[in-house]
């Protein structure tokens, strides 16, 4: 079964066209990266699929998305049991002004978890999912702050971990980090995959070779080429693809 | 030529720069210069003296035990310190109880004399005279001149600064009006405002907003003899009304109007604090299926926080300084409040009420500096706090 | 809940236990989701009808000033003195008072806060000097009004021997709004990008020609918006005034700056207070408190309309 599948997705910034006629499809379990250069509109669809550009005044969007067979764009959807399904990680690190615990811990409160031992068992899970339990499991009551810049990006993976979501969402979640942090992240991602669904979002080519088995390739509010990494990659079937892949423009 | 222009103009910046700083200080020197002579001014009305009988041992009373003497809330010498002896007040008008005119002469001339002989034969007595009236071999002991005490300043329960012979500079009755009003101004308009600027922030529509603001803005130009007005006519029979008052003009008053004065800053300040927080903290939330308002009070309130306690802080600020419409609504009686609903007094209603009548130089004049400084200290606290909240980051 | 699975990854990154998602979700029940909702309804309830609370009161203020001092106000009212112990007539002698206190207090507090303001973003730039200057301005800003007052009637009229006059008044106003004038000014500066200057100061410009010819005239429309506004502020002071310069009854009008004035603020608060019959008396009472409206109102519509005017000419 399908968990994600966009059909005829336009979404219009006021008159800005912004992104036309998007179809992907995404299988259970598998690791999806969108590129392609700046202001393409990848990381509009990204936002699409949590609905968090409802945030954004004067925006528009046709065509349906639809998350484990439901649309999520139907009227009666309800917005925040959606964003429990479909987890998001930020560009930058984006911890709350609260401890590591209760960053953590947070999704599951606002989801009306009040059941302490649970939270705790979950709290501890996630962050050790996201390969930080080392590291923290002395000052899990320090301020998430006190984290340097790639500990706290893993911090908000767990937190997105904490409320079991169906599917992660990464918006260049490497991006503000060091080299050493980006390679933790991106091996977290190889592991998390066996038991979410991932779509992230990145500039850097690398990155998705590394970590996607699919590939979409986005320029000018277009889906130009969406297929197997291996074969984006190394036979790419569209023109405008290869020159980005090999660095031609971008 | 250029050059030297260039300087010129530099150094008149420069200059123009200097004022709001040399401003504070002569704020501060005068203030505190008129205010310290408060404290080198005598207990007893100034050409006055109080002379008692030798046998007396006491030799030294404080202001208020004078004032409480003359008003005959103290009738005996051992209150102050003294022997068991009824004390007996006599003014200079009460001299005629112990002697006829002719004795005292046609043009008083006798006065010396005779006071000194009064002083003499009675124990009991303590007596208010102009100094002129003491004889060089007055029989009797004059009270040591006291200056007034930084205690009867700070620790006095009494303002009455036209009380003979002794007046009364305490500050309390006047500091704790202030904090009465100043205290309930916030509570009431604590929650308003911040109810407001969560809804400006965060709930109301562009649009809405659009028309708020300004008319939030537009409370903050109303000036505050206007509100003081429309609480006299308003508020204050309002309040009578409801609570069967004798008087209107009470603490609660001045708090529900100076509540009014304070929103515009508490709204303005809590709601910039709101629009710091970053986006990204936002988004976090509501992609973890928090709800907007989970965001908002779990989220965006606890970051702010610091902002929301400098606007509060700066509302009490605006309060505690305000006069004009204290002045009008509050009743001004000089007592210690025990409810709100009584009248009392605040520090800055009082200087407006009386600069005016108090002559230059005096020690009710003084008083009032003294007062000012309270209050411009007072207000150093707190833009001292602000700029401590302000720095305060996680 | 499941079983965690244990895993050891082959990188020497530490490492990392995985968990499957929970069955069904962390909490997913119906009844917390609609409480979830119903919070949100009732709180945001809640805010909305408090914001118009708030906006009722100002209502309820304006209209009641509005609708009261309306049937006062007339011709005669603007143009001609109080008689009879302030019980009939005009408020003349005020409104002048008051545009002589508005004049004057912006003939100091608007030069010394301009330049302040420019030295301060122009010149001490992020240095100790400016950081002190900002400081003492906050000071002085939070500094209550009838410290003011206090201030200006130790220095003004009694030091300098001014005495009560329209000089020791201004003075004492215009230091009052100082603060206000330099903050403006300096945001407005610092509203206008480090690029300006450096293409200036490329050109060979000095300084001073910088900030003269590119800078001020691009800072000018904010600035002279808040100086409207501190014009309003100033207008509707009267702690300030009221040892330094006002009047409780003058039938005629000041010959030179060391008279004393009526003035509108305080006009309301002795006619409410202390006049000779307060009854008698409300209606100039609400009258006065109209015209003073009035100047806090047409000041900010002229603001917002100068804004608004500006900003278009910007943008074309």
């Amino acid at each position: 079964m399908l968990i994600i599948d966009a059909k005829n997705v336009d979404f219009y910034y006021s008159d800005f066209h912004a992104l036309k006629n998007i179809n992907i499809e995404v299988e259970k379990n598998k690791v999806i990266a969108l590129i392609g250069p700046s202001g393409c509109g990848k990381s509009t669809f990204l936002r699409l699929l949590n609905r968090m550009n409802d945030l954004i005044d004067g925006t528009r969007m046709t065509g349906s998305i639809l998350v484990e067979g439901e649309n999520i764009y139907a009227p009666n959807v309800r917005v925040d049991e959606l964003r429990k399904k479909v987890g998001m990680v930020f560009q930058k690190p984006n911890p709350f002004p609260k401890t590591i615990f209760e960053n953590v811990a947070y999704g599951l409160r606002v989801n009306g978890n009040t059941d302490n031992t649970f939270i705790e068992e979950r709290v501890i899970e996630s962050i050790k999912s996201a390969a930080l339990w080392d590291e923290v499991k002395d000052k899990l009551n320090k301020s998430a702050f006190a984290l340097s810049g790639g500990q706290q990006q893993r911090l908000c993976i767990a937190r997105a971990l904490a409320i079991s979501p169906k599917v992660v969402l990464m918006d260049e979640p490497a991006s503000a980090l060091d080299p050493i942090s980006t390679a933790k992240i991106e091996e977290l991602i190889y592991e998390l995959k066996k038991d979410y669904t991932i779509v992230i979002v990145t500039h850097n080519m690398q990155q998705a070779s590394r970590v996607s088995d699919k590939t979409g390739y986005f320029y000018l509010g277009e889906l130009v080429e969406f297929d197997d990494t291996t074969k984006i990659f190394t036979n790419p079937k569209e023109y405008s693809t290869q020159n980005y892949i090999t660095g031609r423009f971008g | 030529m250029k050059r030297f222009l260039e300087k010129f103009v530099e150094g008149a910046l420069l200059i123009s720069g200097s004022v709001t700083s040399i401003t504070i200080l002569l704020i501060i020197i005068f203030l505190f210069k008129e205010a310290t002579g408060l404290f080198n001014s005598p207990v007893v009305e100034e050409g006055y003296v109080l002379a008692m009988n030798k046998s007396n041992p006491v030799k030294k009373l404080n202001s208020y035990q004078i004032k409480h003497i003359f008003d005959a809330d103290i009738t005996n010498w051992d209150e102050v310190g003294g022997k068991e002896e009824p004390i007996e007040v006599v003014r200079l008008s009460d001299l005629t109880n112990y002697y006829t005119e002719e004795e005292l002469g046609a043009d008083f001339e006798n006065i010396p004399a005779k006071a000194s002989e009064l002083t003499a034969s009675r124990p009991g007595i303590i007596l208010f005279l102009p100094e002129q009236y003491i004889a060089k071999n007055f029989d009797g002991t004059l009270l040591s001149k006291e200056t007034m005490q930084p205690g009867d300043f700070f620790g006095g329960t009494e303002w009455y600064p036209t009380a003979s012979p002794s007046p009364q500079y305490g500050l309390l009755p006047l500091l704790l009006g202030t904090l009465w009003v100043s205290l309930g101004a916030i509570l009431l308009s604590l929650p308003f405002g911040i109810a407001v600027s969560v809804y400006l922030a965060e709930i109301a529509s562009m649009r809405i907003r659009n028309i708020l603001k300004p008319l939030v803005e537009l409370l903050a130009g109303i000036p505050s003899v206007v509100y003081g007005f429309f609480g006299l006519v308003v508020i204050v029979p309002f309040l009578q009304e409801t609570f069967k008052l004798p008087v209107g003009e009470t603490a609660l008053a001045g708090s529900i109007v100076l509540g009014i004065m304070a929103l515009p800053t508490i709204i303005t300040v809590a709601e910039d604090a709101m629009r710091t927080v970053p986006r990204a903290i936002k988004e976090a939330s509501l992609a973890l299926g928090a709800t907007h308002w989970q965001t908002i009070y779990r989220v965006i309130i606890p970051y702010s926080k610091s902002g929301i306690t400098s606007a509060a802080v700066l509302g009490i600020g605006r309060a505690i300084g305000e006069t004009m419409a204290v002045l009008m609504v509050t009743g001004n009686a000089a007592v210690i409040p025990h409810t709100l609903l009584e009248p009392v007094r605040t520090i800055p209603a009082t200087i407006a009420a009386e600069l005016g009548e108090a002559p230059v130089g005096s020690g009710h004049y003084e008083a009032l500096f003294a007062l000012g400084c309270i209050l411009f200290l007072i207000t150093l606290v707190i833009s001292i706090s602000i700029e401590f909240i302000g720095r305060k980051k996680y | 809940m499941k079983t965690t699975k244990k895993q050891e990854t082959n990188t020497n990154f530490g490492s990392s236990q995985f968990i499957p998602p929970v069955a069904g979700g962390v909490s997913g029940s119906s009844s917390s989701y609609s409480s979830k909702r119903w919070s949100q309804a009732i709180a945001f309830t809640i805010f909305k009808l408090m914001s118009y609370a708030v906006v009722a009161i100002l209502v309820l203020i304006l209209g009641f000033i509005v609708s009261k001092g309306f049937q006062v106000i007339s011709w005669d009212f603007l143009t001609k003195s109080p008689e009879e112990g302030m019980t009939k007539g005009g408020i003349y002698p005020a409104i002048v008072g008051t545009l002589y206190l508005v004049l004057g207090s912006s003939l100091f507090s608007f030069p010394i806060g301009i330049m302040s303001g420019i030295y301060m973003n122009e010149y001490a730039t992020g240095n100790k000097i400016a950081a002190f200057i900002r400081i003492m301005t906050n000071n002085l800003s939070a500094v209550p009004s009838v410290v003011f007052g206090l201030f200006g009637m130790a220095l003004f009229v009694n030091v300098m021997g001014f005495g009560d006059s329209i000089i020791a008044g201004s003075l004492t106003l215009g230091l009052l709004s100082l603060p206000l004038v330099i903050r403006t000014t300096e945001e407005s500066l610092k509203a206008i990008d480090f690029s300006y200057r450096e293409g200036s100061l490329a050109l060979g410009a000095t300084k001073l020609q910088t900030i003269w010819k590119v800078i001020m005239p691009m800072a000018f429309p904010n600035i002279i918006t808040g100086l409207i506004l501190s014009i309003g502020r100033v207008s509707g002071e009267t702690a300030p005034i009221l040892f330094t310069v006002a009047a409780y009854f003058l039938p005629k009008l000041p010959t030179s700056i060391f008279d004393q004035v009526m003035a509108l603020p305080y006009h309301l608060y002795v006619i409410t207070t202390s006049g000779t019959n307060i009854e008698i008396s409300r209606g100039i009472a609400y009258g006065t408190a109209l015209v003073l409206i009035f100047i806090v109102l047409l000041v900010n519509v002229i603001a917002t309309i100068l804004r608004d005017y500006f900003s278009r000419k910007v943008k074309m």
